[in-house]
C-alpha cells in the first residue's frame, strides 16, 4: 500500500490567507456569502494552528474584527449579520441599519459564521446585540417550524435550522426558537434511507443529515431519535464511504471532500465516529490537496476555502492512525456540534452569553 | 460583455449610481470587472429610490447573467415583476434558459417557485423539469423543485404520469438514487393515488419492481435501500424476502444447479451468470434476517465474512454489528 503523503498544512493556510487578501472577479458569486467564506478561511488557519492571536499581526486581527462587526445590522425584525457590503451604498444611509422590507437585511447562516469568526479572533463580544439576535431568530421561524434565511423570506431548509440552533446554543438562550416546532420540521425531512433531505420530501444527503443531527443534539433532544432510527442512520452514513476512501453525499454518487466532514461528523455526533476508516479517509483527502495549497472537492479540481476547511475539520475529527508519519496530520481538536476548534468553541460559549 | 455600460446609456442618465460602501478594510475583497461594478452601482441607485420599472428588469437580468448567485437582484426583480403586473409566461421562458445555464444555483429555482405560485400552472413545469433532468440527471435542486410542484399542486393531473416518468428515469440509469428516492416519495410519502387504494397490492407491486431491478444490477445500493424502505414502511419482515435474497448472498460456485427455463420464478429472479457475486448488500440483508430470528451465530458468521473478505473497508462497522448483536443477546 502506498504510504500516506503529508498533510501540507502550511500551504493550505497560505491558500486561505491569500483568499482573505482578495478574490478575482470570476468569484463574484461569493459576494452574497462573503462572511461565510471568511469563516472557512479563518477556521482553516485556526485548525492548522497557523493562526493565533499572538502570532498574527495585531493590526490584522483588529481590522478583521472591525470588518465582521461592520456587518452587524439592526432593524425592525431584530439584529444579525449581513454577508458583506455588496448591497450597501456609500451615501445617504446609515450602513448598520435596515428598514422594513429592506433588500439588505441580516442573514441567519451568515450570523452563525460571524459569531464563530469573532470567536476565532478571540473577540470579547462587547458589541453584540443579544436581545436583537433573539428577536431576529423569532422573526425568521416559519409556521412549519423551519427558518427562513432572512426575515423577509428566502430559502428555508435544514441549514438555516442548524444555524438558528447553533446561535441559540452559543447564546445559551433558546427563547429565539420554538424548539419542538423546529424538531417536528426536522423529522419531516427524514427519509426511508436513514438520512435527511434538505427540505420535506427531498433525497437524503450528507449536509442536511449533519444539520439535522447536530440540531437535535445541540438542543439535547437525542431522545427524539429511536434506537432503530439511530442504527439506520449509522448504516446509511457508513455506506457512504466509498472505495476511494472519501465520503459521498448521496447513495451511488462520487466522493466529495466536504462530505468527509458532513458524514464523518454525523457519525461522531451519534457516538459512532470510530466507524470511519480513517486511513482511507486521509488518503482521499491527501489526493484532493492542490500542489500550491488548498483542498478541492475531488482530485484534480480547483481548491477553495469551503472544501479546505471541511476537509481539515474531517481530519481533525478522524485523524489517521498515529496522526500519520511524523504526526503531521495532527490538527487542533474539533467540536463536531458547532463545527469549530474546541478552544474556539469554548471561547464562544464563555463570551457570547450575557 | 457586448452590452454598453449603464453609465454610457442615455436612458439611464437620470439614475445616480451608488458605489459599494467599504467603511473599513474589507475581508476577501473581490476585484470586480468594470461591467459588474457598473451594473451593481446602478442597481444600488435603483434600490435606493425604490424604482420598479421595465428598465429594472433589464438591469437585474444583466446582473444575474454576470452573477446568478446575486440574491438581492433576484429578489428585487421579483418585486418589480409584481409591481408592473408583467406577463409571467415571458419571465418563465427567460427562466427556462437561465435555469439550464445555472442549474446549480439555488436562486434560479427559488425565483421559479415564486412565479409558479402566481401562474398556478404546474403542467409546463413538469415538462420543463423532465428536460432539465436529461441534462443533469441527479441535480438536487431540480428534483426538489419537482417534489415541491407535485406536493404543492397535488391534484390528479399532476400525479397522473409520475410513476411512468420515474420508470423512464430508472430505465436510463438504474443506479440513479434521486429517481429511486422520487419513486418512494410518489408511492408512499405523498398520499394515495387513484387506483392505488389497495395498499397491500401496492407494496406487492413495488417489491416485484425492485426485485426485478436488483436482478438486472445486483450491486446497486439504491435498489437495496429502496427494498428496505418498502419493507420498513409496510412493516413486512425481512425474512419474507429470504428466497429471493439468498442466492445473491452466495458465490457462483454455491448456486444450485440452474433451474430449467420453463420453471423460472418471475417473483424471485435468480442472479444472471455474469453477475458479480456474492453481493455485499445481500449478505448484509441475510445477516439482518438471522439477527431478527435471534440467531446471532449465523449473523455473526456473515458479518465476519464482510469484515474480512467482501467489504473490508467497513470492517469496523461489521465488528460493531457483531458486538451490538452479542450485547442484545445478553
Amino acid at each position: 500500500m502506498d504510504p500516506l503523503p503529508p498533510l501540507t498544512k502550511g500551504a493550505h493556510a497560505t491558500h486561505c490567507r491569500r483568499c482573505l487578501m482578495g478574490l478575482p472577479g470570476s468569484q463574484v458569486d461569493i459576494d452574497p456569502s462573503k462572511l461565510a467564506l471568511a469563516f472557512y478561511c479563518l477556521g482553516s488557519l485556526d485548525l492548522t494552528g497557523q493562526f493565533s492571536i499572538e502570532s498574527t499581526k495585531t493590526s490584522d486581527v483588529e481590522l478583521w474584527r472591525q470588518w465582521v462587526w461592520a456587518q452587524q445590522t439592526q432593524g425592525p425584525r431584530g439584529t444579525g449579520f449581513r454577508p458583506g457590503n455588496y448591497m450597501t451604498a456609500d451615501r445617504g444611509e446609515l450602513p448598520n441599519l435596515y428598514s422594513e422590507g429592506s433588500d439588505n437585511p441580516p442573514h441567519v447562516i451568515v450570523t452563525y459564521t460571524a459569531l464563530l469568526s469573532l470567536a476565532i479572533l478571540r473577540d470579547e463580544f462587547a458589541q453584540l446585540d443579544r436581545p436583537g439576535i433573539i428577536k431576529f431568530l423569532q422573526a425568521c421561524q416559519n409556521e412549519d417550524g423551519s427558518f427562513s434565511s432572512e426575515p423577509y423570506g428566502g430559502d428555508a431548509d435544514l441549514r438555516t435550522t442548524y444555524c438558528a440552533f447553533a446561535i441559540s446554543s452559543m447564546l445559551d438562550d433558546w427563547s429565539g426558537v420554538r424548539v419542538e416546532n423546529a424538531l417536528n420540521f426536522i423529522e419531516t425531512c427524514r427519509t426511508y434511507e436513514g438520512g435527511y433531505g434538505q427540505a420535506p420530501f427531498a433525497e437524503a444527503s450528507g449536509g442536511p443529515t449533519y444539520c439535522a443531527l447536530a440540531s437535535i443534539f445541540l438542543a439535547s433532544k437525542s431522545d427524539r431519535l429511536t434506537d432503530g432510527e439511530r442504527k439506520q442512520t449509522i448504516r446509511w452514513l457508513v455506506q457512504n464511504q466509498v472505495p476511494s476512501g472519501g465520503y459521498r453525499g448521496r447513495t451511488n454518487k462520487d466522493a466529495d471532500a466536504c462530505y468527509c466532514f458532513w458524514c464523518g461528523a454525523s457519525l461522531s455526533i451519534l457516538g459512532a465516529g470510530q466507524l470511519t476508516c480513517e486511513l482511507s479517509l486521509s488518503k482521499f483527502i491527501a489526493s484532493c490537496q492542490f500542489k500550491f495549497g488548498g483542498i478541492s472537492k475531488a482530485p484534480n479540481e480547483h481548491p477553495d476555502p469551503y472544501h479546505t476547511y471541511l476537509s481539515l475539520a474531517a481530519v481533525a475529527l478522524c485523524p489517521p492512525p498515529n496522526a500519520g508519519v511524523g504526526h503531521n496530520w495532527k490538527l487542533q481538536s474539533l467540536d463536531p456540534l458547532l463545527n469549530a476548534n474546541e478552544a474556539t468553541s469554548r471561547w464562544a460559549r464563555k463570551h457570547i452569553p450575557i | 460583455m457586448d452590452h454598453p455600460l449603464f453609465a454610457d446609456r442615455p436612458e439611464w442618465v437620470d439614475v445616480v449610481p451608488l458605489q459599494q460602501y467599504e467603511g473599513v478594510t474589507p475581508l476577501a475583497p473581490i476585484f470586480y470587472t468594470p461591467a459588474y461594478k457598473d451594473a451593481t452601482n446602478y442597481f444600488r441607485g435603483i434600490v435606493k429610490t425604490g424604482e420598479k420599472s421595465a428598465r429594472v428588469l433589464d438591469l437585474t437580468e444583466n446582473i444575474i447573467r454576470q452573477n446568478p448567485a446575486h440574491y438581492s437582484a433576484w429578489q428585487y426583480r421579483y418585486k418589480t415583476l409584481m409591481a408592473l403586473g408583467a406577463p409571467l409566461d415571458v419571465e418563465l421562458q427567460l427562466m427556462d434558459e437561465l435555469a439550464v445555464k445555472y442549474l446549480k444555483t439555488y436562486q434560479v429555482w427559488h425565483h421559479r417557485r415564486l412565479l409558479v405560485q402566481q401562474t398556478e400552472r404546474p403542467g409546463p413545469e413538469l415538462e420543463f423539469i423532465a428536460n432539465a433532468l436529461q441534462i443533469d440527471t441527479k441535480n438536487y435542486h431540480t428534483w426538489s423543485y419537482r417534489q415541491w410542484i407535485l406536493a404543492h399542486f397535488n391534484d390528479d393531473t399532476v400525479w397522473s404520469r409520475e410513476l411512468q416518468f420515474v420508470e423512464s428515469m430508472l430505465d436510463n440509469d438504474v443506479r440513479n438514487n434521486s429517481a429511486w428516492h422520487h419513486r418512494f416519495f410518489v408511492v408512499f410519502q405523498s398520499g394515495v393515488r387513484k387506483g392505488d387504494e389497495a395498499r397491500d397490492e401496492v407494496v406487492r407491486r413495488e417489491l416485484t419492481f425492485v426485485k426485478a431491478k436488483i436482478a438486472i444490477a445486483p450491486n446497486n445500493a439504491s435498489a437495496w435501500n429502496y427494498l428496505r424502505g418498502v419493507l420498513d414502511h409496510s412493516k413486512t419482515p425481512y425474512s419474507n424476502l429470504e428466497v429471493f435474497v439468498a442466492p445473491y448472498s452466495l458465490p457462483h460456485s454455491a448456486q444450485e444447479d440452474a433451474t430449467p427455463e420453463d420453471v423460472i420464478d418471475l417473483e424471485n429472479l435468480l442472479p444472471s451468470p455474469g453477475a458479480q457475486l456474492p453481493c455485499v448488500a445481500a449478505i448484509e440483508f441475510m445477516a439482518d434476517i438471522y439477527e431478527s430470528r435471534e440467531d446471532p451465530m449465523k449473523a455473526t458468521e456473515l458479518w465476519k465474512s464482510l469484515a474480512h473478505e467482501y467489504d473490508t473497508m467497513r470492517n469496523k462497522y461489521w465488528e460493531y454489528r457483531i458486538k451490538e448483536a452479542i450485547l442484545n443477546v445478553r
